[in-house]
């Protein structure tokens, strides 16, 4: 008795995962109808990782062109940049995403695994600063505030007040409250850190002599959302994430409007501000192609053709909340693309 | 000794005093407290968990479950994830049950009761404290570079996935295949040998059967680790993010895979406040899942329980 119930539940167990099997391979987005153009017939597989930024403008691009070309397939894993230059420039992946340039020590890992790469910019990200909404003292920051508050000097200050001597000395006369500080931020493994220190830290840092990084006490999470909840749960909290992130959330944080010199314009960060260049804090996001690759993988060649083709990138920031490049800037990175063919 | 002096004047006041055992009834008080914290805290995580994620499955219904992996949280499933996880919940005991069944057995029935023994034992066992994400680097650094090596594309596939978790559950399964085999009862075994049973004998047909439920209990507690593990696949090369493969089974073995946890995992730091759903569903299926796996290995622990 307990036999066959026992056998039973084993031969069910195999049926499922066949079933599930059999579903996924028919639940891939059906190709849209009247689509027989002849490019419609890639087939192929490409390997991209690096930034979680970026990850998901390239799954997109992957799935709008899986639509008109079934049989192409990919692997996108967004571990990080720095990880993503590290398995491109050991040749383990075609493209790498990244959300900043590539670094010297990078390149000369790439060169010495004979990796020869082209550099697409594709999209605009801003990195947003933020602070509770129930904190009407501040609406705006400048760079000499935010180096006040958060670089490197600003170690062990606890209150908003305790950064006042530092903004006053390089010229803000911004009214810092004498309210408690607490700060959240992305950790250094970021890309998010690395642009912001290098945006709104790294010059000021350079002209008093100290090195450019940010305090060492401040919460650090590398998950944008944790980041989001710790501005959320503390009345006077300061911190900066990802644009994106903070856009989706805008009803249990405010976003600060940033300014590049000391009592100059504030700008809100907005699409519009961060693609234009105006919104201080903006940064742009990539993806290298390995040139060797492109040339012998027809697969890879035609998905980044598609990738840079005008409107795919607009059709994929509908879904995937990141800013797009002005036509002028598109038109740039296509011609780079081009000159590689 | 003094235990025995200190049981039989404590009974005897008992018996005298007639009154309430008023530290007995606070000790039973706390223990039901401790009970409760623990199903209160469980409760408030499944009733938190289900309240976000069921409305999920209320719009999606199935497509959920059969979709693959997606940047567009309106079209995002689970699919991928389920078949990885299932996969993982046959292939882990297949490498480590054998493996550590057969180690129990040696280290209980056969091994010599010397230094080197008792070394090996407490390194067993220190070795099911190592964190999981230790697991995963050795995962990287043998089984990943050894599929590559031996020209599996990059190497990052479920077989490596499955050979790490299968590792990190080895030191679970002996220590409680070790027990099992410790509590059976030493009169079955000298009654064996009584007979003129071999040493083979016995071991195969009277101590391994009685021990078999005992095995089988770690063999579910192992298993709903594994199933439950992100940190030693995040290294081992599971997918965050997303692919397209998986059609057929050869892919599936060789080619990117992800597990539930992983979806958990990369959903809960998207930017998309949609996500935050769909991540609460993926902790449903994640449950489902595990509890399914685990109900057959009960079944399967029930047909051997036997009475002496």
């Amino acid at each position: 008795m307990t036999i066959t119930s026992s056998k039973r539940v084993g031969a069910l167990a195999l049926a499922a995962i066949f079933v599930v099997g059999a579903c996924t391979s028919s639940a891939s987005p059906t190709p849209a109808e009247g689509t027989q153009a002849p490019a419609g017939e890639v087939s192929g597989s490409i390997t991209v990782s690096g930034s979680s930024t970026v990850e998901p403008i390239s799954t997109g691009v992957a799935e709008l062109f899986k639509e008109t070309n079934p049989e192409f397939k990919w692997d996108i894993t967004g571990p990080g940049t720095g990880d993503g230059f590290k398995r491109f420039c050991a040749g383990e992946t075609d493209v790498s995403d990244a959300s900043r340039k590539i670094k010297d020590e990078e390149k000369a890992a790439c060169e010495d695994a004979g990796i020869d790469w082209v550099e697409l910019k594709i999209a605009y990200d801003g990195i947003t600063v933020l602070t509770n909404p129930a904190n009407d003292a501040i609406s705006c920051l400048s760079f000499p505030d935010l180096y006040a508050l958060i670089g490197p000097e600003s170690t062990g200050f606890t209150k908003w007040s305790d950064a006042a001597a530092i903004a006053t000395e390089l010229g803000s006369s911004t009214v810092l409250p004498a309210a408690d500080l607490s700060i959240t931020g992305p950790g250094e493994e970021s890309g998010t850190y690395d642009t912001f220190v290098e945006l709104a830290l790294a010059k000021i840092a350079e002209s008093r002599g100290k090195e450019a990084v940010t305090r060492p006490d401040y919460q650090a999470s590398p998950n944008d959302n944790v980041i989001i909840e710790g501005i959320a749960g503390s009345p006077t909290s300061l911190g900066w994430v990802g644009f994106a992130f903070a856009e989706e959330s805008k009803d249990s944080i405010k976003e600060l409007a940033v300014a590049k010199e000391a009592n100059g314009t504030c700008v809100a960060p907005s699409a519009e501000t961060i693609s234009d260049g105006s919104y201080p804090l903006s940064r742009a996001l990539y993806i290298y192609v390995n040139k060797a690759k492109a040339m012998e993988n027809p697969a890879l060649a035609a998905w980044v053709d598609f990738y840079l083709a005008p409107g795919t990138i607009e059709q994929v920031l509908k879904d995937v909340p990141y800013v797009n490049l002005p036509a002028g800037e598109l038109d740039a990175t296509r011609a780079a693309w081009e000159a590689v063919k | 000794m003094s235990v025995s002096a200190v049981t039989t004047s404590s009974v005897q006041r008992s018996l005298r005093s007639g009154g309430r055992d008023w530290a007995g009834f606070v000790f039973e008080i706390v223990l039901l407290l401790s009970l409760l914290f623990a199903l209160v805290t469980l409760f408030v995580l499944l009733a938190d968990v289900l309240a976000k994620g069921l409305p999920v499955f209320a719009e999606r219904g199935l497509d959920f479950l059969t979709s693959p992996l997606s940047s567009r949280p309106s079209q995002a499933g689970v699919a991928q994830g389920i078949i990885g996880t299932l996969i993982m919940a046959v292939l882990v005991p297949l490498f480590a049950f054998p493996v550590g069944v057969l180690t129990a057995v040696y280290l209980e029935e056969y091994a010599p009761d010397n230094r080197l023994t008792r070394l090996i034992t407490v390194n067993i066992r220190n070795l099911a404290g190592v964190p999981s994400v230790v697991y995963g680097l050795l995962g990287l650094a043998v089984f990943v570079a050894a599929f590559a090596a031996l020209g599996f594309g990059n190497g990052r596939n479920i077989l490596a996935g499955a050979l790490t978790l299968a590792v990190l559950v080895l030191p679970l399964v002996i220590i409680t295949a070790s027990e099992a085999i410790r509590a059976v009862p030493s009169t079955i075994r000298e009654a064996g040998f009584g007979i003129g049973a071999s040493h083979w004998q016995v071991v195969r047909t009277l101590i391994l059967p009685s021990a078999a439920p005992g095995i089988l209990t770690g063999m579910v507690l192992a298993l709903s680790r594994a199933l439950g593990e992100t940190a030693p696949l995040i290294l081992a090369g599971a997918v965050m993010g997303s692919f397209s493969t998986g059609g057929s089974l050869g892919e599936i073995l060789t080619g990117p895979y992800t597990v539930l946890p992983i979806i958990v995992y990369d959903w809960a730091r998207k930017p998309q406040a949609d996500f935050r759903e769909l991540t609460s569903a993926a902790i449903i299926v994640l449950l489902a899942v595990t509890l399914f796996a685990n109900a057959i290995a009960i079944l399967l622990r029930n047909r051997y329980v036997r009475e002496w």
